[in-house]
């Protein structure tokens, strides 16, 4: 197992490494540059922009530019935002990172805890009312662009009811505590249900399938037949079976947790590494794609990884050798 | 700050919400928006309604209270500059110009009045500049403000390291005498700008130079902050982002934020003016999308550029008791622009090298085009009146503007047609020829990122093909690729769509029309054209506000019957604010000059 974990973490290196080389040329193929956006204003003489161009090296051959990237990342500098002047990209990132990572696990216990009993309930009794409101609402909850489920929540929890705030992660600079706590759960509870929910169908309908599929195999008959309690039935034996579909897409779930909701970091103005990212390509802030992207990479291979051992703890079958 | 993919989609999806909601509103309004709001706000809804043009709106409501504090609101996060010798983006502005300030300001004409200083001279050949300084100015720490910190702010715009530092306002020191050797390390002093004494500082400058109030106009900086730290750190210094180092002069000062959220600025209680009546000012960033609930529920005060009240939003927040708008002309305009030459890539500013774009040669066609094209439809159809047709590049508020200086050309087809005949473009087929009887199309590109130049971009080539003229339109860029291709060589583009965003400080055109300025991206090049711009920026005549009109007069005349481009339209900042909220002096340029005079009425 071990030496499993090990060879695969050292597969990630060559592969990151690619990453890079093709996001950075993909970035760097775009047309313009840091420097295109200032155009629009004409006070900014064209020779200021030139120079600034030559200041932060965009003048080089791309291998160079590249070259010099890859060099100071390799020592864990990832140099300065090209757009926001006088910022690190470290400092950026940092900014935005745990705002993201709160939203995203917000969002992904919503959706667990969501859908994983009501998966249950609908295989356990399968055409029932309960189960055909879930397929309803499941289906709606993947109709529905987020946005507009965003701008609904905010209309009817915030402007009508007046429950939660609709923009921002706190209310007020410089609480602190509890109070600080609970300001910013309240925060999240908007985005993080917009967002949690509309994944939840793809897990309910998943387990559902697969619980009713496994429910029908061979060895459940047999545990049935050996005198087994209905719980243990379902619980050890189905439950555990039909999770491993759901494990590998909690896998790719992982991998995003942290590439941020840019349409929900926008709707609720919630400063999350989505936007950032958003931004920066728009921006053509080369340092800041590049330290997203490989935050992105890394997070991915990550999670696939985690998915892999997860099998091996689910289903003794599978074993790593 | 292109985000408009998805802000379109959001914004269609709230214009469907908003019609949705419609319904289930006005019976829930009263129950919800809380009737202490709405009795209050009626008493003075009346007048309000009548102010839309009206400058003093202080005036028009009783006395002004002291105490409260307003939220007002952005669209997008600043970048988190807040020196203002390194910010560039307009959100980090609204931060700034409150907390900031320059020795002079602009009146609603964009003609130059006192700041920090109260009064200035020239001397007779116009290269000398000198202030007398308000004497009771301090900084928000309390320290005194001084000519030396005037000498500070230029003297660092003007260091070898401020370029690649990050800075970009090198127009504001370059005219300065002995700029050139300070900024190559050559001179350990800027020769340019000088303290006789504490109060009076004295700009010198290399030639007689007729932008020098525009030129003097940067905000000032304290040396007491700044001075110990390196230009080229500056940009990364705390005092570039720690609210407690960000130090002005302003009315307001920023005392703490959120980042990306929300920045409080409390009054400063010895502000030289006199205390400001608000305690403080909030900016909070939100998104558009929901902007008008939260302005209904009193959420927020105040909507500043960019962006104001998107135009199909208008009378939704019109129609609300709580808040009341107004309509302004923007500083910028858009335009469509003839290729006029190509040439080499990287020779926009070297006409010897170029290839006139034989297509666009004839002047008769231009004029054509002209009229051709429904520009009053834009206005009406897109920007839903908010908006209006451009017939010279100035703004309609500057001095420079003289509405009956330039040929105003309607929307008329059968003169277009007209026009079209005589100069010899026979139909053929569906389509006319050009002269020699030669097929005739024109190419046209346009850069995505502007929601409404994207959608005029097709009406243009149906407009222009029911005149006869065929046009092929390239399918949109994004605004980056744009530009690149209108900055390199693309012997394919006859026509494009663009813009310029005018910064207030002086109408001089030729950074952009000169045929050798390095923004000038038409590639126009006309002896009468640029003569008359200079004419209008020489020394000693131009130095006549009245010879400036003159000019600009008559190079607006000039250029509308050349027509190197054609002007399009300008958009209309539409501004919100609370009914409660009084004192804003609305200029053209600015909405935040004199926020000390902002109160609440309670």
């Amino acid at each position: 197992m071990y030496k499993y974990i090990t060879r695969r973490v050292l597969q990630f290196i060559p592969m990151l490494f690619l990453v890079t080389v093709v996001v950075y040329g993909l970035a760097q193929a775009a047309p313009g540059d840091p420097m295109s956006g200032e155009i629009l204003d004409p006070d900014i003489p064209a020779e200021v922009l030139e120079e600034r161009r030559e200041a932060l090296g965009l003048n080089d051959p791309i291998p160079v530019q590249y070259w010099n990237w890859l060099s100071s990342v390799a020592v864990g500098d990832f140099g300065q935002s090209m757009h926001y002047t006088g910022r690190s990209v470290s400092e950026l990132v940092t900014s935005r990172i745990m705002n993201t990572l709160y939203l995203s696990l917000f969002a992904l216990a919503v959706t667990i805890l969501v859908a994983i009993p009501i998966g249950i309930y609908s295989s356990k009794k399968p055409y029932s009312l309960l189960d055909y409101s879930a397929t309803t609402f499941a289906f709606l909850g993947l109709a529905t662009p987020n946005f507009f489920a965003a701008l609904i929540a905010i209309y009817f929890f915030s402007f009508q009811l007046g429950w939660f705030p609709s923009q921002g992660t706190v209310s007020s600079v410089g609480l602190t505590g509890f109070e600080y706590f609970i300001d910013k759960l309240r925060h999240l509870i908007l985005p993080g249900f917009t967002l949690g929910l509309a994944s939840t169908a793809i897990y309910m309908r998943y387990l559902r399938t697969e619980m009713l599929e496994v429910m029908g195999s061979d060895f459940i008959r047999t545990a049935r037949a050996k005198g087994l309690g209905p719980g243990s039935v379902l619980y050890k034996h189905t439950l555990r079976n039909a999770l491993i579909p759901i494990i590998t897409l909690l896998g790719f779930e992982f991998g995003t947790l942290l590439s941020g909701a840019v349409i929900t970091e926008a709707v609720f103005n919630y400063p999350g590494l989505g936007t950032l990212f958003l931004n920066s390509i728009q921006n053509r802030d080369y340092p800041v794609i590049m330290a997203i992207n490989l935050i992105l990479a890394v997070t991915i291979l990550v999670g696939n990884l985690l998915a892999d051992i997860f099998y091996a703890i689910v289903d003794p079958r599978i074993r790593y050798d | 700050m292109k985000k408009s993919f998805w802000l379109m989609i959001v914004l269609l999806l709230s214009l469907m919400v908003a019609l949705a909601a419609c319904g289930g509103n006005n019976e829930e309004g009263t129950e919800n928006g809380g009737n202490d709001v709405n009795n209050e706000v009626n008493n003075n809804n009346d007048d309000a309604n009548n102010n839309n043009n009206d400058n003093d709106a202080e005036d028009s409501d009783g006395e002004p209270q002291s105490g409260g504090s307003i939220t007002a609101a952005m669209y997008s996060a600043p970048d988190h500059q807040f020196n203002p010798l390194f910010y560039s983006s307009a959100y980090d502005a609204n931060i700034l110009d409150i907390a900031f300030e320059s020795l002079v300001k602009q009146d609603e004409n964009l003609e130059f009045i006192p700041g920090l200083a109260h009064d200035w001279e020239f001397n007779d050949e116009f290269t000398e500049l000198t202030y007398q300084l308000e004497e009771d100015v301090t900084w928000h720490d309390g320290e005194p403000m001084t000519a030396h910190d005037v000498v500070f702010t230029y003297t660092a715009i003007a260091d070898p390291d401020y370029v690649a530092a990050g800075g970009v306002r090198t127009n504001y020191a370059s005219t300065l005498a002995g700029y050139e050797e300070y900024v190559s390390g050559d001179a350990d002093t800027l020769e340019g700008v000088e303290a006789l004494d504490d109060y009076t500082v004295k700009f010198t400058f290399a030639e007689p130079n007729i932008k020098a109030l525009a030129d003097t106009s940067f905000f000032i900086v304290a040396e007491h902050i700044l001075g110990d730290i390196p230009v080229a750190e500056m940009a990364e210094h705390s005092s570039a982002y720690n609210a407690e180092e960000v130090i002005g002069t302003g009315p307001f000062n920023l005392t703490e934020y959120q980042e990306g959220e929300q920045y409080i600025l409390q009054a400063y209680e010895d502000y030289w003016q006199g205390t400001p009546y608000l305690d403080s000012v909030v900016w909070q960033v939100v998104d558009q999308a929901i902007m008008t609930g939260m302005l209904q529920n009193d959420e927020i005060h105040l909507l500043n550029r960019p962006g104001g009240v998107p135009a199909a939003d208008r009378e939704d927040v019109e129609a609300m008791d709580n808040v009341e708008i107004l309509e302004l002309q923007d500083l910028g305009y858009q335009y469509m622009a003839f290729k006029h030459n190509h040439g080499p890539n990287d020779s926009l500013t070297d006409k010897d090298s170029w290839v006139p774009n034989e297509k666009v040669q004839d002047v008769a066609l231009r004029q054509a085009i002209a009229h051709a094209i429904n520009r009053e439809g834009f206005v009406d159809g897109l920007m839903y009146g908010a908006g209006q047709v451009m017939h010279a590049t100035f703004p309609e508020a500057s001095w420079a503007y003289n509405e009956d200086a330039p040929i105003k050309y309607d929307y008329n087809e059968d003169r277009a047609n007209e026009i079209l005949d005589e100069a010899g473009y026979e139909w053929d087929g569906d389509f006319r020829t050009n002269p020699d009887g030669e097929e005739f199309t024109l190419n046209l590109d346009y850069p995505t990122g502007n929601e409404i130049r994207e959608r005029t971009a097709p009406i243009i080539q149906e407009n222009l093909q029911a005149v006869g003229i065929q046009v092929n339109l390239n399918s949109p860029r994004e605004a980056s690729a744009h530009f690149d291709r209108i900055e390199e060589n693309d012997t394919d583009m006859d026509l494009y769509l663009a813009g310029w965003s005018l910064a207030s400080g002086d109408p001089d055109p030729s950074g952009y029309f000169l045929s050798t300025a390095a923004y000038n991206y038409p590639r126009y090049d006309d002896e009468t054209f640029d003569q008359l711009m200079l004419e209008a920026i020489t020394a000693p005549d131009a130095f006549d506000q009245e010879y400036r009109e003159e000019k600009y007069n008559e190079w607006s005349e000039y250029m509308s019957e050349q027509l190197p481009v054609i002007p399009l339209y300008s958009q209309n900042v539409i501004y919100a604010h609370n009914a409660n909220l009084q004192g804003i002096t609305f200029k053209t340029h600015q909405i935040l000059d004199d926020s000390h005079l902002w109160y609440l009425e309670q």
